[in-house]
């Protein structure tokens, strides 16, 4: 899938040779990645891989040192994250994914901050819509959430903006089993097949896969795996490598 | 008895002042983690502007606000094009408190050099006295009283119920998240900036009206007790800052009518040095910080 022309309009985010860290050093060192229109794709990983700074580095947060990134055939290699933003990339952070001293309703009017009062009440209905639990909790302050509701509170919020391209990084990390398969196999794969694309790092790779329809597996801030989905999960020699990539030590086997 | 409530409605008056001036120091670091110590220069300079203003004919109160806005502008600047630049490059909270202390004596001298150091006066902007509640205010101090209520009331209203102003308070709070909403956090903190100078500018010129004669060291002493009532209410937090500014008020002036007034900023100094050992997150900690705005 990597050799795709990263400029193709079937491509809603294409990312070649990505190079990028938080000093001279490089973290992610020349990661390809596509992601095609309507399309899940997971990236998994050890911990300290690099996957939450191969997507800082996307959304600009992280330092570029080189390397591309297109979205929907447009270069928008080092724009800024408020720009991206404005482009239709969403994002959900692994940590400090809320605005903690605002209230559940407040992080979902900043959600959806860039359209007008009455398209955000409409988004603000089909969210609590997906998220029926947010609303009697509406005008509690985010800090006396649980870690759960916290994470449904991220979701939501980046619903509000509509984004045509979802990058979420560990949306399921301190949800139950129920809420994450409901996150993973309704929300994640819905967003799909309405034609949202989806770049998703997620530690639970069993089920990442199943909602995905491409995987990545990262290493020492290198992919060095890259397949459908479904392939992995049937081919049990690949999800074996897989599993063990993401949740053991590759990275040791590999010093 | 009388005494210590003539005390009580002066330290009311003064901690009017002192609230001004406290919550735009606080939503200054609110939004920009910045300890902007030039902030007593900068008041200092809407005293004198203030006096310029009423020198070419205005009315003290119209002076107030023309002062309050021009104080409020040329903060906005000060953060564009010098603090904030240096948070981008990653200069760490103490260098920049050493450049805003540094700033704040450049602008000290430049006033100083320009105006002179002889005391000035708005002259007689007191007004009739009133009586209220056994308590003596002067018109001006009513006036400053409720200027600073109805600026306060606005700013709840704000950072409460605008748009505007929960985006400034989601900028304030989490500012990668919020640029990840498509905000413009750089446009949302220079009227974060415009708001706290202003408000910084008419705490400039109230105290200048309250204290009868001022000079070039106006804000910087103001500066103390201010800092104290930030502290108090947990730097970053707008509505602490308004009570810290009642409380050092209100107590500074009682301690010095029952002992000596030379005491008061003695006082001031002790509340923030005690503050900082019993409650480092000011007045409300813990359990106010779901209610804190600006943090
Ligand atoms: N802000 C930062 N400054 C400096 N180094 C960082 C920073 N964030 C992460 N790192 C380092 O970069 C490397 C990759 O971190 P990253 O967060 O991308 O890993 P990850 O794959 O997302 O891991 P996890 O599964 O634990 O979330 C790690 O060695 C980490 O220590
Ligand atoms: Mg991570």
């Amino acid at each position: 899938m990597s050799s795709a022309d990263p400029a193709s309009p079937a491509l809603a985010l294409s990312v070649r040779g990505l190079v990028a860290g938080y000093s001279e050093q490089p973290v992610v060192d020349g990661v390809d990645v596509d992601v095609p229109v309507g399309r899940v794709v997971a990236v998994a990983g050890p911990n300290g891989a690099g996957k939450s700074t191969l997507l800082k580095a996307i959304l600009g947060i992280a330092r570029l040192l080189g390397g591309t990134v297109h979205l929907e055939g447009r270069n928008v290699t080092g724009l800024p994250l408020q720009k991206l933003a404005r482009l239709g990339i969403g994002y959900v952070p692994q940590v400090e994914e809320v605005f903690e001293s605002l209230r559940v309703g407040e992080n979902l009017e900043m959600g959806g901050y860039l359209c007008g009062k009455r398209e955000r009440a409409h988004r603000m209905e089909r969210t609590l819509g997906v998220f029926p639990q947010l609303r009697p909790m509406l005008q509690r302050y985010v800090e006396t959430l649980s870690g759960g509701e916290r994470k449904m509170t991220a979701i939501a919020r980046v619903l509000m903006l509509d984004p045509r391209v979802l990058i979420l990084d560990e949306p399921t990390a301190s949800l139950s089993p129920e809420m994450s398969r409901i996150v993973l196999h309704e929300q994640v794969r819905a967003l799909g097949t309405i034609g949202k694309s989806v770049l998703l790092v997620e530690q639970k790779a069993i089920a990442a896969l199943e909602v995905s329809d491409w995987a990545y597996l990262m290493v020492r801030g290198r992919v060095v795996m890259s397949a459908p989905a479904p392939e992995i999960l049937h081919d049990p020699r690949m999800r074996e490598v897989f599993l063990g990539g993401a949740v053991a030590e590759l990275a040791e086997q590999a010093r | 008895m009388s005494l210590l409530i003539d005390a009580i409605g002066f330290g009311i008056a003064s901690g009017a002042v002192l609230a001004l001036g406290a919550v735009g120091f606080t939503v200054q670091f609110g939004i920009s983690s910045i300890l902007n110590i030039t902030y007593g220069s900068l008041m200092t300079l809407a005293a004198y502007f203030g006096l310029l203003l009423v020198g070419a004919g205005l009315s003290i109160w119209l002076a107030l606000a023309v002062g309050a806005l021009m104080v409020g502008l040329i903060s906005v600047v000060f953060h564009r094009v010098l603090l904030g630049p240096m948070v981008k490059r990653g200069i760490r909270p103490f260098g920049l408190i050493v450049v805003t202390v540094a700033c704040g004596i450049v602008l000290q001298y430049i006033v100083v050099a320009v105006v002179g150091p002889t005391a000035q006066s708005y002259g007689n902007v007191s007004g009739a006295t009133l009586r209220f509640l056994g308590m003596t205010f002067t018109t001006a101090q009513l006036v400053i009283i409720a200027i600073t209520a109805s600026l306060m009331l606005a700013l709840h209203l704000l950072l409460t119920r605008t748009k505007l102003g929960r985006a400034m308070r989601a900028t304030s709070a989490n500012r990668t998240l919020a640029q990840s909403c498509g905000i413009a956090t750089d446009r949302i903190s220079d009227v974060a900036w415009l708001i706290s100078g202003s408000l910084c500018g008419a705490a400039g010129v109230a105290l200048a009206i309250t204290v009868a004669t001022f000079d070039f060291t106006l804000g910087s002493v103001f500066l103390v007790p201010m800092i104290a009532a930030a502290v108090l209410g947990g730097v970053g937090q707008p509505y602490g800052a308004m009570l810290g500014g009642l409380v050092v008020g209100i107590s500074t002036q009682v301690a010095g009518a029952l002992w000596n007034p030379a005491y008061q900023d003695v006082i001031a100094l002790v509340i923030l040095i005690a503050m900082l050992l019993l409650r480092p997150r000011g007045f409300f900690g813990a359990a106010w910080s779901s209610r804190r705005l600006l943090a």
